[in-house]
């Protein structure tokens, strides 16, 4: 008997998380040519799934009110919106019904585990994902045809972090030698580490320790950073989600240790708008190796001040993201010159965008596992309470401070 | 959740002592203080572990603790009386976040007296929540109706909060931030006037349930339901003030937690498990319980972190909890059924 009652409330938890927020769907009519969005817009990361989906939704306004895809007689682009609620199996029947209604390609998702079944759908669907963040290696090594991603992926971000970071001491005149590191459990934490760790110590730094913590029902992170800082290190590199690395400067600046730089590597805080101000004192001269938009780019200034004015918040990287992937998409329609999803597929898988919205190397080129050829990782830091681009030299708004005390 | 927390409450509001009439040794108690203690210098000198760490680990366990604590205590005196089992806790724990955070964002109130002000109003909040929605079912003897509508009512807080928030991390600034050290270890301000608060909030409730008539009525309600009608207390007017005290609870639980938290609509629900751990660890409608039962959890936690990184200390906080309803399966403070 109260096993049962159990059972009904599971099941009315189901059913009543399945009625709130369902997202309402792109037309895909003969007229208009729908893309597919799928980001969680309700649940724990709710903020930056509206975000990303806004910044989806101001790239379809842009290139309708710059006349729709030319190629195909100007017909408009549509955005139907999928909610993930950040769950993996909620956004693959978001992306199966979005297809269903017609989608010609999906962008999305944000998170790592999401984006690998909504992967598998577009695969079976033969529709393509154009991914704005999601950043484990594993995505791509399934040999998928119809799945590309535009920033850079975990490992790639882990090398180029340390090489950044090894770089930048150096350049200051103040060599690293040693780090400890603090991650958030699982495979985004992991995997990130894991290249971080190979690449620093091929090139003499050594890691001291390795702190890991949960992430659930983190929220004191002074034990950690204590541990982390217990072997003397240079510098404290970090990496995880927003709220706990906020605890983690937080615990930094707490402790005072001696140390030369607290480091992001893929941080979801450090170089994040909201952070100089959530974070005060503690986050001053936080340094960040992430991905991030051009800041020094005219267009990319232009469309985070519409995007403001639109949506009434300032537009992350994240966002930006967002806009490109549709970008992508809809540069791959007009080469195309048709809206079947093979096609666009293989418009993708072709595709050169000379000039991206994101600090990255080169033009947005894909290799033949769908990853970004030229997607980087540039250095920032938190700097009188304004998040500066400060490494390398092509990209600074700013010089950097280091040591970073 | 099992059947243990499904099942009607046998337990009284102020534990073991009254039942039998006679005030029972405080063996319980010292035995788990010495069980800490013994684990604690266990980790000291063979932990391996570098001492200040340990320190450090120890004292942001109580701190954390203490939060815990303050969130538990609401949900266990809910559950005392009434004999809901609150899934609402964590999500009425955000909605006082919230209400703090407009009080400090738009109004320019301090923190910690934007806490006192959000008191009444979530007091007055559960009032209505019970007369208004649960009163009924409880009335009815319903078991499943008031979870649902429990559940139903964190979903509904958790989404009109979104709607009306968006789901970026909010801040509130503190008026006391800033840390001192004791004993090679760093404590913070704000979280040991958290800390202080719980003890506090405790303290009072079980002064309220002991020394007042008020109390008295809770727990002859808490006891026997329909004796307690008979003798004329108002039943429903007792269910009403008893599930506005627990949401008052978190009124203070949200105040005090909030200057060190990032502010999401979803923040609350990682402290329902905990909260929901402590109350059935501590002994089902026990306030002692929930404090050394908060108390013990964040230890366990933190000092288990410095052992079992990353997930591994939420799993040495089950197990302790697995261990402890096996030898006692009524929880620390509980009584035998």
């Amino acid at each position: 008997m109260k096993k049962v009652s159990l059972a009904a409330v599971l099941a009315a938890g189901t059913v009543a998380l399945a009625a709130c927020g369902s997202g309402s769907s792109g037309s895909g009519s003969d007229g208009d040519i729908m893309i597919g969005s799928v980001h969680p817009l309700t649940g724990a990361l709710a903020g930056v799934g509206a975000l990303m989906n806004d910044g989806a939704k101001l790239a379809v306004e842009d290139v309708n009110a710059d006349g729709g895809i030319e190629s195909l007689d100007g017909r408009k682009l549509t955005l139907g919106e999928g909610d993930s609620k950040g769950a993996a199996d909620t956004g693959q029947s978001e992306a199966q019904r979005l297809i269903s209604d017609g989608a010609v390609a999906l962008v999305g998702t944000y998170q790592s585990d999401v984006t690998a079944n909504v992967s598998a759908v577009a695969e079976r669907s033969r529709v393509p994902l154009v991914i704005d963040v999601a950043v484990d290696d594993s995505i791509l090594e399934q040999g998928y045809k119809n799945t590309f991603r535009i920033q850079p992926d975990a490992t790639s971000m882990g090398a180029d972090g340390a090489d950044d970071l090894i770089a930048l001491a150096e350049a200051n005149g103040k060599p690293v030698k040693t780090v400890s590191y603090i991650h958030i459990e699982g495979a985004f934490g992991q995997s990130v580490f894991d290249a971080f760790k190979e690449q620093a110590e091929s090139q003499g730094v050594q890691v001291l320790k390795e702190v890991t913590y949960p992430g659930t029902n983190f929220t004191d992170a002074t034990t950690q950073v204590r541990e982390a800082a217990a072997g003397n290190p240079d510098v404290i590199v970090a990496t995880g989600y927003y709220p706990d690395q906020l605890l983690v400067a937080q615990a930094v600046k707490a402790l005072d240790p001696d140390i030369d730089a607290l480091y992001g590597v893929a941080n979801g805080a450090f170089d994040d708008g909201s952070f100089p101000n959530d974070a005060g004192a503690a986050g001053e001269n936080v340094l960040s190796a992430n991905y991030h938009y051009g800041a020094t780019n005219d267009e990319v200034a232009d469309i985070r001040k519409r995007f403001e004015a639109e949506f009434g918040r300032p537009m992350e990287t994240a966002s930006v993201l967002s806009y490109q992937a549709v970008m992508v998409i809809a540069q791959a329609l007009e080469e195309a010159g048709s809206d079947d999803p093979e096609d666009v597929r293989d418009a993708i898988a072709e595709i050169e965008v000379e000039d991206p919205l994101l600090a990255f190397d080169g033009p947005i080129t894909f290799d033949e596992t769908g990853q970004n050829e030229n997607a980087t990782v540039i250095v920032m830091q938190t700097k009188k309470g304004k998040v500066e681009q400060v490494f390398p030299d092509e990209f600074t708004t700013s010089e950097p401070v280091y040591p970073a005390k | 959740m099992t059947d243990t927390t499904t099942s009607p409450p046998e337990t009284q509001p102020d534990d073991g002592k009254t039942r039998s009439g006679r005030p029972s040794l405080p063996l319980l108690p010292l035995g788990i203080v010495g069980a800490v203690v013994v684990a604690l210098l266990l980790v000291y000198t063979v932990g391996g572990k570098d001492s200040g760490l340990v320190t450090q680990s120890i004292v942001t366990g109580l701190l954390l603790g203490g939060v815990y604590a303050l969130v538990s205590v609401g949900l266990t005196l809910i559950f005392g009386v009434l004999g809901i089992v609150n899934f609402a806790q964590g999500a009425m724990l955000t909605l006082a976040m919230y209400l703090v955070y407009q009080m400090v964002d738009a109004g320019g109130i301090p923190v910690y007296v934007a806490t006192l002000l959000a008191i009444p109003v979530m007091f007055l909040f559960g009032v209505l929540v019970q007369a208004a929605l649960l009163n009924k079912l409880t009335m009815a003897d319903n078991e499943e109706g008031p979870l649902l509508v429990t559940l139903g009512l964190s979903l509904l807080i958790v989404n009109v909060l979104l709607m009306i928030f968006g789901g970026r991390p909010k801040r509130v600034p503190s008026s006391v931030e800033g840390s001192f050290e004791v004993l090679d270890a760093i404590v913070s301000w704000e979280r040991l006037i958290a800390f202080a608060g719980a003890l506090l909030v405790a303290g009072a409730l079980t002064l309220i349930l002991r020394g007042t008539s008020f109390g008295l009525s809770i727990r002859a309600v808490s006891a026997n339901t329909q004796g307690a009608s008979l003798v004329g207390i108002d039943v429903r007017r007792i269910y009403a003030m008893t599930f506005g005290i627990g949401s008052a609870c978190v009124a203070v639980a949200g105040g005090l937690m909030v200057p060190f938290l990032s502010l999401t609509p979803t923040v609350g629900e990682q402290f329902t498990i905990l909260a929901f751990v402590i109350v059935v660890l501590g002994g089902l409608g026990s306030v002692k319980g929930a404090v050394v039962g908060g108390l013990v959890i964040g230890l366990v936690q933190t000092v288990g972190a410095l052992y079992l990184p990353g997930t591994g200390s939420l799993i040495l906080v089950f197990a302790v909890f697995v261990l402890v309803l096996f030898f006692r399966p009524q929880g620390i403070f509980g009584v035998k059924q």
